[in-house]
């Protein structure tokens, strides 16, 4: 058998596989799905041909939505500039059909590529900063583009515009109704990947970043890349729909692509729902009812329309608001929810022995010291956690517990110190620590609250996958489909070993403890070797802690080495094999809990009446 | 399925039977459009709409047995070529059987129009470009050209001697007067002292009107839109500098004289170039049409008084243009004997109305352009009412239209 027939029959039996995947979780609102698309597909047959412009100019305006819910509503950024990408990819795509006079294939890829650089131009630019400021500065983005296109008439068109010669394929003129069938078949792929991609790896990535970015980030999350990623992303979606809106319209105008654009794209996707695929879409949809009702109103009390607009989508929001603000696609699918109770039946339960730690190795730390300013929070501080430990770190508040974590995870770069496991250096940031499996969690409670509980552990699980990326997500490649398979067992093994049992419930609804036994979850779900936990025994009742013991010392026989910082000497008793006692960022004492016990130092420092051993 | 195919099937006979325009066989009503910036111009753009609903009114044809009676229906573009555009596709789809048009988007929108043998007049942008009878045979104009006013403003002003600062604002309109300054200029370079780009609805124009100073400037031209001059005019009389000022039609804009109100006295001497509202036979037609669109619309008022104390109303110059448009379209029709669309175009090329103020307005298959150049006057306001200026040879021979109530 040739390597020819080899690769197809392996093909035929991945794509066959594929069908039994996609015919088992075929539900009847994929059956309505589809019927939707048709339905959509088939307007030109009732709608004349003059309107299908309108309609096809809606759409690819919604796909623009689309794409800025892709930012705003997986990964939490809110961007006010979409409507200059819808303008970078317009004007690109006018001035190369226009003033060059390249043909339409050739012009829309260049018209797209310029977009995605200037999404990730923007992207990087704005990375760093508070939401707020990514909202004013994307903002300021609009407007610049706005007055540099008006201050460039020559280039821009001035009042006729920059008018592009007719769409063309194979001799063939594009009409309105071939540009629907693109933009719908586009607006579909979109919403299709937001779907597919939401409630695996690379959304549930982006969705932790977005809930909680600290825990994120210690769990191994890329999170600033995976930010990027879905702004340039959704910067492209906007240059791909402002190219072929622009062949459309056939005229390209500055006035077309302005801050007023960027904020209409924007409450659009606020008002149908950020977080739900189809929620842009719908949101645009009832800005364009509020501005037919409008120019209804206008046209009866002769009232100017686009004043009666604002106001509408001006009570709009404040409906949105009045619903929690999640917007109304989710509002009604609460409701409905809250009509029909769903029963959550699990029956997707693992193991719960913890697996044996792989290369079980000590993590080392030698003369770490940090500084803020003038206070020493960390001086000249030595650890070793030893596989099948379980080691604790105790003293007064203030005494350098955790920062002495977060440097150990790379949460803060030390002034000075080293960190090591086996013959690893720890150096940088947390993802590579993570990797080699030295993993914290946080000391006040961080779950992902807008995931599940399953989702929370699989964000864990993500860590170590080698074919979780967004393409080969979206496309449901036979790796990343057993990838898949592979991460949920291990994410519903470290969820069965914290006693978490229901994998489908709202992280937001579980207990402050089982929100705590959730992080430990997550953390277990990345696979470490050491893990940092950061008073995990926080308000927990006495037989919580009892349990809770149980799993750390279920843990330390699986050869994990754990570091604990708790102020619950009673835990910590339970628990620890050794003891070290910061005062002031300097270890005091270290050794067994007798010999810390008996340490003169420690009682007066730190324990005062309180009993260790 | 089969139900969804029936269903469809049924919308879709619903939908064919709308559409087209209302009437029975022996009695239409046909549809004109007015793509007009109605909520960013408004002046511009109703009086676009008023002058072409005047007509539309009016007219009642009867061709072949059938009685055509016309309305006008609006699209507001938003000085936007986009939307400019996208409202021709929409008064396509509409049925209407012509576009009365500011000029917006002209440039990308006449192809939609004649794909469809629909013809597009222009009735208030002047552009260079515009109107092509032979690319364009659809596209008609009835409104002073930039051109024409450029030209007509340098022979005015080059025979006083003057030195003048050409201010242009960036706005499309002022870009397009920039370039038609620039032409008409170009020969005698020695009358511009300077040419100076401002921005628009800039809050201030002190440090660039001081620049024209400056440069030797003794007549300053702005080709802008009304707030641009009103921001030059106030910046030039605040610093006492009483110099000149021409502008093209927007000077005549309600706009410059409410945001002047409070020194009315800088409006004074301020002149600007426009078609001439008045014809050799007289102010008389004028006249009649302006009560015939008063009784219609009530007047115009400017919102600021003569130093006597009288309400200013607005002449309805520029909606004679859109009034003539639509009464050559009617005649074309009544020519053609029905609404066969290529027979209307043709015979739009052959038809002749007499307009609003008395002149003959038709088009032909080399001339599409159905207001002269040499049919620009200038006029100068004194008092927050302006007059035609004495020391040109044609505007010396109009009469000043009433503009006090």
């Amino acid at each position: 058998m040739s390597a020819a027939q080899g690769a197809l029959g392996r093909t035929r039996v991945e794509l066959a596989a594929a069908g039994r995947e996609a015919r088992a979780a075929w539900s009847w609102s994929a059956t309505l799905w589809a019927l939707a698309f048709v339905a959509a597909a088939l307007v030109p047959l009732v709608l004349p041909e003059g309107r299908m412009a309108d309609l096809a100019g809606f759409v690819y305006l919604a796909l623009a939505a689309v794409g800025l819910g892709y930012a705003v509503g997986l990964a939490g950024i809110p961007s006010l500039g979409q409507g200059a990408f819808l303008g970078i990819g317009a004007f690109t795509e006018a001035l190369l059909r226009a003033k060059a006079g390249w043909p339409l294939l050739p012009s829309l890829l260049v018209a797209i590529a310029v977009t995605a650089a200037a999404g990730v131009l923007t992207g990087i630019a704005t990375g760093r900063l508070r939401s707020a400021f990514v909202a004013v500065s994307t903002w300021i983005l609009s407007w610049i583009v706005l007055l540099l296109l008006t201050s460039f008439p020559r280039i821009s068109g001035g009042a006729q515009g920059l008018v592009l010669p007719e769409t063309t394929v194979l001799g063939h003129t594009v009409t309105p109704t071939g540009h629907y069938l693109v933009a719908l078949t586009l607006i579909a792929l979109a919403i299709l990947a937001l779907a597919v991609l939401a409630p695996r790896g690379p959304g549930l990535a982006l969705a932790a970043g977005r809930d909680h970015p600290a825990a994120a980030l210690g769990l191994g999350v890329a999170v600033a890349r995976s930010r990027l990623g879905v702004f340039a992303a959704s910067a492209t979606i906007a240059g791909l729909a402002g190219a072929l809106g622009v062949e459309l319209a056939q005229v390209a105008d500055p006035s077309s692509y302005g801050p007023v654009l960027s904020f209409e794209l924007f409450v659009a996707v606020i008002l149908g729902g950020a977080r739900l695929p189809l929620g842009p879409v719908v949101g645009l949809a009832v800005i364009s009812g509020f501005r037919h009702l409008a120019e209804e109103i206008g046209g009866f009390r002769g009232l100017p329309p686009g004043r009666l607009e604002e106001m509408l989508t001006g009570y709009g929001m404040l409906l949105v608001l009045g619903l929690g603000g999640a917007g109304l696609l989710p509002a009604a699918r609460s409701w409905w929810r809250s009509r029909t109770p769903a029963v959550r039946t699990s029956s997707r339960r693992a193991e719960r022995e913890p697996a044996r730690v792989a290369n079980a190795e000590a993590l080392l730390a030698r003369g770490l010291s940090k500084r803020f300013g003038t206070l020493v929070a960390l001086d000249g501080f030595d650890l070793d956690l030893q596989p099948g430990h379980v080691h604790a770190l105790i003293g007064p508040n203030g005494s350098g517990k955790t920062t002495a974590l977060r440097t150990l995870v790379g949460e803060l770069a030390p002034d000075s110190g080293t960190v090591s496991i086996g013959a690893a250096k720890l150096e940088g940031p947390s993802r590579p620590r993570t990797l080699l499996g030295v993993v914290g969690t946080q000391q006040a409670t961080a779950v992902f609250a807008d995931l599940t509980v399953l989702q929370n552990a699989l964000v864990g699980a993500g860590l170590r996958r080698q074919y979780a990326g967004p393409f080969r997500t979206v496309f449901r490649t036979p790796k990343a489909r057993r990838e898949d398979g592979v991460a949920e067992g291990k994410a519903l093994e470290a969820l069965s070993l914290v006693g978490l049992h229901d994998p489908d419930r709202p992280a937001a609804e579980l207990s402050a403890h089982e929100q705590r036994l959730l992080m430990l979850a997550s953390a277990l779900a990345t696979q470490p070797r050491v893990l940092l936990l950061d008073e995990p025994a926080a308000g927990a009742s006495a037989a919580e802690l009892d349990s809770l013991a149980d799993l750390l010392d279920q843990l330390r026989d699986s050869g994990l080495a754990l570091l604990v910082i708790e102020h619950n000497l009673r835990f910590v008793r339970r628990v620890a094999d050794r003891v070290t006692v910061l005062e002031a960022g300097k270890k005091i004492s270290s050794g067994t809990l007798t010999e810390v016990a008996a340490d003169e130092a420690v009682r007066t420092a730190y324990l005062g009446r309180q009993r260790l051993s | 399925m089969i139900r969804l195919v029936l269903v469809l099937a049924a919308l879709a006979a619903v939908a064919s039977g709308c559409g087209g325009n209302g009437g029975s066989d022996k009695e239409k009503t046909l549809t004109i459009a007015v793509n007009a910036p109605f909520s960013k111009t408004p002046y511009v753009g109703e009086t676009i709409a008023d002058g072409a609903e005047l007509a539309a009114s009016s007219a009642v044809i009867e061709a072949k047995g059938t009685k055509y009676r016309f309305r006008i229906k609006r699209y507001d573009t938003g000085l936007s070529a986009r939307t400019a555009v996208a409202n021709v596709r929409r008064a396509i789809a509409d049925g209407a059987i012509a576009i009365v048009d500011e000029g917006t988007g002209v440039d990308a929108s006449w192809r939609l129009a004649r794909d469809a043998d629909v013809p597009l007049a222009v009735t208030y942008q002047g552009g260079e470009g515009l109107i092509d009878p032979i690319k364009r045979p659809n596209v008609f104009r009835v409104a002073p050209t930039d051109h024409g006013m450029a030209f007509r403003l340098a022979e005015y002003l080059i025979p006083k001697k003057l030195k003048v600062a050409l201010i242009t604002d960036d706005s499309s309109y002022g870009q397009e007067g920039k370039k038609a300054l620039d032409e008409s200029f170009g020969q005698n370079p020695e009358s511009v002292a300077m040419r100076l780009t401002v921005p628009e609805g800039a809050p201030d124009l002190a440090p660039q009107v001081l620049r024209a100073r400056r440069a030797g400037a003794t007549a300053l031209l702005v080709w802008a839109q009304p707030t641009t001059i009103a921001g030059v005019i106030s910046a030039a009389r605040s610093s006492g500098w009483n110099v000149p000022v021409y502008t093209p039609p927007t000077g005549e804009d309600p706009l410059v004289r409410q945001q002047l109100a409070h020194k009315p006295d800088w409006v004074d001497g301020l002149t600007f170039a426009s078609g001439r509202p008045t014809a050799e036979v007289g102010a008389g037609p004028f006249l009649t049409f302006q009560k015939r669109l008063e009784d219609r619309f009530g007047v115009q008022p400017v919102g600021v008084k003569t130093p006597d104390g009288a309400d200013v109303v607005q002449p309805p110059d520029y909606a004679m243009y859109s009034y003539d448009f639509v009464n050559v379209l009617v005649a074309a029709i009544q020519q053609a004997g029905g609404t066969d669309k290529q027979k209307v175009l043709d015979a739009l090329d052959q038809v002749t109305v007499a307009g609003a103020n008395g002149d003959q307005r038709g088009f032909n298959e080399r001339n599409h352009e159905g207001v002269v150049d040499d049919d620009v006057y200038f006029a100068k306001f004194e008092g927050m009412t302006y007059a035609p200026v004495k020391d040109d040879p044609l505007s010396r021979t109009l009469v000043p239209i009433e503009q006090r109530r």
